[in-house]
């Protein structure tokens, strides 16, 4: 490599972050396209939620989402630890990280089939579009999670260049996924206004 | 050492392996770009047989060939595959795959293995939609698939679920491709190739992916709406439950419209490589072309509604819509006067590439003035859902995406396969092609003028409309018989064409720097960049021959590939690229089997389909590159 070694400057993000963000772009054109059609039938509806159907609650999903959003903190020092091999720092950052992101998940879980005692997808439109942009969310809080148990495991057997690639990747699409539940809790609970 | 023993050295490291295995574990740009071309090849009869039988069935009136209930599928079939399973994978799947790279001097996409994993996704769809059609299930709403025709209650069994998954699936491998292109036209560029450096080619498919990244979400919301509709209950579609019947329509336009630059935009990108070759002349005006690309898919973004005039919309959303679709107007103008002044300014040769994009122009701007037509409401709201749609669109995408794909099976067969086309054959089989295809499309024109609308299995005399559909007919039978030539001639000439040269047309990109067929390793050195039209470059091709007299640039020591930053060019790292694998086709066949068990309704088996593609994935990424500890 030492030909063309010479004279190299380290051009920004590496492939791997690059095909992240097409990920990112493509997924946050999707959930774009959820909302459209939420606001499209809101503003074809007559009531929203429609008569009989439960408002959704306000304070804890907002404060869970706000929970959730802090483990960009961590994922993100987990990022930098790895760039400067502190293996260990990084290891018990992603457990941060994880143990906020599955308690999460968890309760969410268990207010979605809460809720679906109360309504269900099939009563209107308004809980169609509902059940499904939050069902959408979860599922990508879901892989979120999947994938930084994964990490773990590869940061188990030590550090490499992929590895430390892999970290960032993670990193930015928890990013992604907490701006994402931000955005789609704050468009669920416009129902309220 | 000698530039013979370094190419060595880079055949060894990039040997594919012999025999299938090494198709199927292949993550060589070029061997996916030819399996992508065989399979759109057989996609593209599929959807060839189904226009002719719709053809025949339209000869004369009252005929009964089909029945109602199979001409139904039998558009619907013709109108899906030759969007989503001919024209995408044939431009991005087949010639961007096989051209880009080496357009750019790469050696390999950013993402090869994902490049593998879109085409075994991509086959899969094919055959999960195709299966249909077999098990007399085949989606039967139309390519568009309008709801509530598509929803449970009017169209019951599988063949819509058939629709919404195959559309999922097929979209997956497409967004792979769009990331994957974009990827690599940004980053993996050789160091020197600034943008204003880049082939208009490459703008082209930038232009496409970008398209295809932001306008298939649009598409998988809606079919994804449309299944939970049908088989969960939803009411998304539902107006008695507060849904939308034009929800799906914006949302299928939303994706549809901008889809209509996605398949002619790499046609423009094709054109403009045939061009400068065969005028021996730089495209007039680069920059503004350049531009045009890009700005015709994103005005292309907002002109959707203009597919929905006739649906009651607020007068003054049909006029934004109606003055966004003019805009479109202005780049795509930009592009074919372009073309025009570099025929004319140069020293135009019309062989068989140029004669098919000559073609082109002719169709695109034929196209392009009955689309400006459909601007004026009153006269959209009389023609929608008539025959001068149909007259209208296929001049746009069998003249505009279709005729330039068989210029570039011309122009780089003697690149992919060493050997020169037989000519006269192939300037017969463009002139058959150009008659056939106006004779089958411009009758249509009239019929649709005359009242005739489209989707009907049959019509009854006496309506003046006879003549005109079988010239239709006529015209099909001959277009046919001139893509059987142009096919046979290439045949032919595999096996019985003169040796083609490295670059028989002296052409303007880097792909005519390096021998036909080209090697695995794509660019013994790395090549040096000074301008769009690098082998026309005659210095820097020197210079990269002392390079590799000399070993520089010649990245021989690994899987290596440079990476540069996006807009300027500057060589920024080496990456080292995967190796060839099996992953992508077991992660395929996983997400086939998701999608069959999905059809079937058998949640738990999605389920545990699923944790078979998690595994799959492992496996994937348990594969890492040969490194050192960081």
């Amino acid at each position: 490599m030492s030909d063309y070694a010479a004279g190299v400057r380290r051009g920004g993000p590496g492939l791997a972050v690059w095909g992240m963000a097409m990920l990112v772009a493509s997924e946050a054109t999707l959930f774009g396209t959820f909302i459209g059609s939420y606001y499209y039938l809101r503003f074809g509806a007559q009531h929203w939620p429609p008569p009989g159907t439960p408002e959704p609650r306000v304070v804890v999903p907002l404060i869970l989402a706000g929970v959730l959003a802090t483990t960009s903190l961590p994922m993100q020092l987990a990022a930098m630890a790895a760039r400067r091999a502190r293996l260990w720092a990084a290891r018990l950052l992603l457990v941060w990280a994880l143990v906020v992101q599955v308690g999460y998940l968890v309760y969410e879980v268990h207010d979605y089939a809460r809720q679906l005692q109360h309504s269900a997808p099939q009563d209107n439109a308004y809980s169609s579009i509902y059940y499904t942009l939050l069902g959408a969310d979860h599922v990508h809080v879901a892989v979120g999670i999947v994938l930084v148990v994964w990490l773990l495991w590869k940061l188990l057997r030590g550090l490499t260049t992929y590895r430390l690639g892999a970290v960032q990747v993670v990193a930015f699409y928890w990013h992604a996924v907490n701006l994402l539940t931000l955005v789609v809790v704050g468009v669920l609970l416009s129902a309220t206004l | 050492m000698s530039a013979a023993v370094y190419e060595e050295r880079l055949e060894r490291m990039w040997q594919s392996r012999p025999g299938v295995l090494g198709w199927v574990m292949t993550t060589d740009h070029k061997r996916i770009g030819l399996l992508y071309f065989w399979t759109t090849l057989v996609l593209f009869a599929a959807g060839g047989a189904e226009a002719l039988l719709i053809r025949t069935q339209l000869i004369q009136p009252n005929q009964h060939l089909v029945g109602p209930a199979t001409y139904d599928e039998l558009f619907t079939m013709h109108g899906v595959t030759m969007i989503f399973f001919f024209i995408i994978p044939m431009t991005t799947g087949a010639f961007g795959n096989y051209l880009l790279p080496l357009m750019i001097g790469a050696r390999d996409m950013a993402f090869p293995r994902l490049n593998a994993l879109s085409y075994w996704i991509f086959l899969g769809s094919g055959l999960f939609i195709y299966t249909s059609l077999f098990l007399g299930m085949a989606p039967n709403a139309g390519w568009f698939d309008y709801v509530p025709l598509a929803s449970r209650q009017f169209d019951p069994g599988h063949a819509i679920d058939f629709y919404c998954l195959g559309i999922i699936f097929n979209g997956l491998a497409s967004t792979l491709t769009a990331g994957n292109f974009i990827v690599t036209i940004l980053k993996l560029r050789a160091p020197g190739m600034s943008f204003n450096r880049m082939p208009l080619f490459c703008f082209a498919f930038l232009a496409a992916s970008w398209g295809l990244l932001f306008a298939l979400p649009s598409l998988s919301a809606d079919t994804i709406f449309l299944f939970l509709d049908r088989n969960i209950g939803t009411h998304f579609f539902d107006v008695a439950k507060g849904g939308s019947t034009l929800l799906w329509q914006h949302l299928f336009w939303i994706f549809g419209h901008p889809e209509v630059y996605i398949l002619i935009v790499p046609a423009f990108g094709i054109a403009t490589e045939i061009i400068p070759a065969f005028t021996q002349r730089r495209v007039v005006a680069f920059p503004l072309v350049a531009v045009a690309e890009l700005l015709v898919v994103f005005i292309g973004f907002g002109v959707w509604a203009h597919h929905m005039f006739a649906t009651g919309m607020p007068t003054v959303t049909v006029i934004f819509f109606a003055a966004a679709t003019a805009a479109v107007v202005i780049p795509s103008t930009i592009q074919v006067f372009a073309w025009c002044m570099t025929f004319i300014t140069g020293n135009a040769q019309f062989k068989t590439p140029l004669l098919f994009i000559a073609g082109f122009i002719f169709m695109f701007v034929a196209g392009g003035l009955t689309g400006i037509m459909f601007l004026a409401v009153p006269f959209d709201q009389q023609v929608t859902d008539t025959y001068f749609v149909i007259a209208h669109f296929h001049y746009i995408i069998f003249g505009a995406a279709v005729f330039p794909i068989f210029g570039g099976m011309y122009f780089w067969f003697p690149k992919v396969t060493g050997k020169l086309y037989f000519e006269l054959p192939g300037q017969i089989s463009f002139w058959i092609i150009f008659l056939g295809t106006n004779l089958l499309f411009f009758p249509m024109h009239l019929v649709g003028l005359a009242g005739m609308p489209r989707r009907n299995y049959t019509y009854p005399a006496g309506l003046g409309w006879g003549a005109d559909n079988l010239a239709e007919t006529i015209g099909s039978y001959i277009t046919t018989v001139g893509i059987l030539l142009l096919l046979g001639n290439l045949v032919v000439s595999y096996f019985r064409g003169p040796p083609a040269g490295a670059d028989p047309w002296h052409g303007a990109t880097l792909e005519w720097t390096i021998p036909s067929p080209p090697p695995e390793y794509n660019f013994a050195v790395i090549p040096k960049v000074s301008s769009a039209y690098a082998n026309w470059d005659v210095e820097d091709r020197e210079e990269d021959r002392r390079r590799l007299a000399e070993g520089v640039m010649v990245l021989d020591e690994g899987h290596e590939q440079p990476v540069s930053s996006p807009v300027d060019g500057w060589f920024a790292e080496i990456a080292e690229m995967p190796h060839d694998s099996l992953w992508p086709i077991v992660l395929a066949v996983a997400l086939s089997v998701v999608f069959v068990l999905l059809l079937l309704h058998l949640w738990m088996g999605t389920a545990f389909a699923l944790a078979g593609v998690m595994l799959a994935l492992l496996g994937w990424h348990g594969e890492e590159p040969e490194e050192t500890d960081a």
